[in-house]
């Protein structure tokens, strides 16, 4: 092996590209402060166990861990949402608080079309609940791509709280809802349909599972929706998109926004509405976000929070594609 | 313009037939040709030839919007991508295959099992958890029982001819393959108005390839 290779999944980032790589940065520090955000930096090496020991954990195979000293396990910073969780929670000692950052995060397991080392810009609000606060993330995500120059893109929302909703329903256990929860993100029916029928879920709630990966679109799959099911928490969940929706619709940015009722995240910290920002000619998301109340609370003070983070190598490579932006 | 990445050979045939079917125009796919990407006159779709095994890699980086692909090749790629239809063509099936007598060592201490597909049977023991070696071949895979290379063979078995020849049997079926089509994550939110319809309209011709 060469000495100055570098390993896989990571990236030096030279001059040139470095250049438009500030500049997006400087833009989105604009917007970031004009809304009223305050910089914040973690510290890059946290213990291991406080990811795993929480609830929402981060995957054990996703950290890059090291032994520190004393023998306790180390990780790198997998998370940076986790990161301002825990210290809006320990130490800000504020009922509010208004958070960002420019940072790297880790993930050992990354591979084909994600970086192992991910250059991040985020923001995060905690102490605001509700519909309007939602859809005042949503937009000011859509205010921030379209600033960075972005043309062609679109926020996709869903709600971890109707896929809750429906399994709730359905009676199936949480090892096979995991199971279930994978086809159904990968939009594979047939394995969903499948899975379903062996474990014996309810004929109601099997139809409105097996609709979810069609679930995506306008404003419209809303009320598709609706018909599917009675119970409450998925209800709920919908009438709460409706009115974000109404709040995006008045703010005037409905036309960068589509629904997908079948984005079914991994088990993590999301506990309502959740988005991903799309732009043409990258293939994976160049932002993601969603609401994540109770993760506070895990650290010792119960706080409500919303936030998004935009993964700049992809920024970068949507601006640089013709279909996609302006360069 | 949509870009469709496809495997070289049977399944692009049996992909132009359907797509013909839909009133695209991909009589372009019929033709012998060197060449690695095809338009359709139209300008609508665009074909690129690539290995079965790249088409997941080429969707899931956003290259080809959508493609078509076996199941087998996707399960081993484990790419994060959208599998939208089962196209129902190409049916065969991943087994487990050897002697007869091996069967008794199927849930023995130390199995060897020689496959192309590596990431999936790993995955397919570790579920199980079973203690296994797996040995990777690239081709040729029944000759590895008969060589006393591996205990047992991972492969997909579409008539079972190679493997009675060889005088090794089925132990067991693992999974029903199929072809498949996939999507990319983004463009079949941003291309939505040309991936939906198509898909709708294919579904109509499931089965009849």
């Amino acid at each position: 092996m060469s000495y100055y290779k570098l390993p896989s999944g990571v990236r030096d980032v030279l001059p040139d590209e470095c250049e438009k790589l500030d500049a997006a940065e400087e833009i989105l520090r604009g917007k970031f402060k004009g809304a009223g955000f305050r910089f914040v930096r973690s510290a890059g090496l946290e213990y291991y166990d406080t990811y795993a020991c929480i609830k929402s954990t981060v995957a054990q195979t996703k950290m890059f861990k090291l032994t520190d000293k004393d023998g306790n396990l180390i990780v790198l910073r997998p998370d940076m949402t986790l990161a301002c969780a825990r210290i809006a929670a320990t130490k800000l000692h504020e009922e509010r608080a208004k958070l960002c950052y420019f940072t790297q995060v880790y993930d050992l397991s990354a591979g084909g079309n994600s970086d192992r080392e991910v250059a991040q810009a985020g923001v995060e609000v905690f102490g605001e609940r509700g519909a309007r606060a939602d859809a005042e993330i949503i937009a000011f995500a859509v205010d921030c791509l379209k600033a960075v120059g972005l043309k062609k893109f679109i926020v996709d929302i869903g709600h971890v709280g109707f896929y809750k909703g429906l399994l709730e329903e359905s009676g199936l256990r949480e090892e096979d809802a995991e199971e279930i929860r994978a086809y159904i993100n990968a939009k594979d029916q047939v394995n969903t349909e499948l899975a379903l029928k062996k474990l014996g879920a309810g004929k109601k709630a099997q139809a409105a599972i097996l609709a979810l990966p069609s679930l995506f679109g306008g404003a419209e799959v809303l009320s598709e929706a609706e018909k599917l099911t009675d119970n409450a928490l998925a209800r709920e969940s919908l009438a709460h998109l409706q009115e974000v929706y109404a709040y995006l619709k008045k703010a005037r940015v409905d036309e960068y926004v589509s629904f997908d009722l079948g984005t079914v995240k991994s088990l993590s910290y999301y506990s309502g509405m959740v988005f991903t920002g799309l732009a043409e000619g990258v293939g994976a998301s160049v932002l993601s976000g969603g609401r994540y109340d109770g993760l506070c609370a895990q650290f010792g003070k119960d706080l409500p929070a919303v936030g998004f983070a935009v993964g700049m190598m992809r920024v970068l490579r949507a601006l640089q594609n013709k279909e996609g932006g302006i360069c | 313009m949509l870009n469709v990445a496809l495997a070289k050979g049977r399944l692009a045939e049996s992909c132009a037939d359907i797509f013909i079917k839909c009133g695209i125009r991909a009589e372009v796919l019929k033709e012998e040709t060197r060449k690695l990407v095809l338009e359709t006159p139209d300008g609508a779709f665009k074909f690129f030839f690539v290995k079965p095994a790249d088409v997941p890699t080429y969707v899931e980086y956003g290259i080809a919007d959508i493609g078509v692909v076996g199941k087998d090749t996707l399960l081993e790629a484990d790419a994060d991508l959208y599998e939208m239809l089962d196209l129902g063509f190409e049916k065969c099936r991943l087994s487990l295959a050897g002697f007869p007598d091996a069967k008794e060592k199927l849930h023995g201490s130390h199995l060897r099992v020689a496959t192309k597909y590596v990431n999936l049977a790993k995955k397919l023991f570790l579920t199980r958890g079973e203690d296994v070696e797996i040995i990777k071949l690239n081709g040729s895979i029944e000759l590895a029982p008969l060589t006393g290379l591996a205990d047992v063979i991972f492969d997909i078995v579409q008539s079972g001819g190679t493997l009675r020849a060889n005088g090794l049997v089925v132990l067991e079926d693992v999974f029903d393959i199929s072809a498949r089509l996939i999507a990319n994550k983004v463009s079949l939110k941003t291309k939505a108005a040309e991936i939906l319809p198509l898909l709708s309209e294919m579904k109509k011709y499931i089965g009849q390839a």
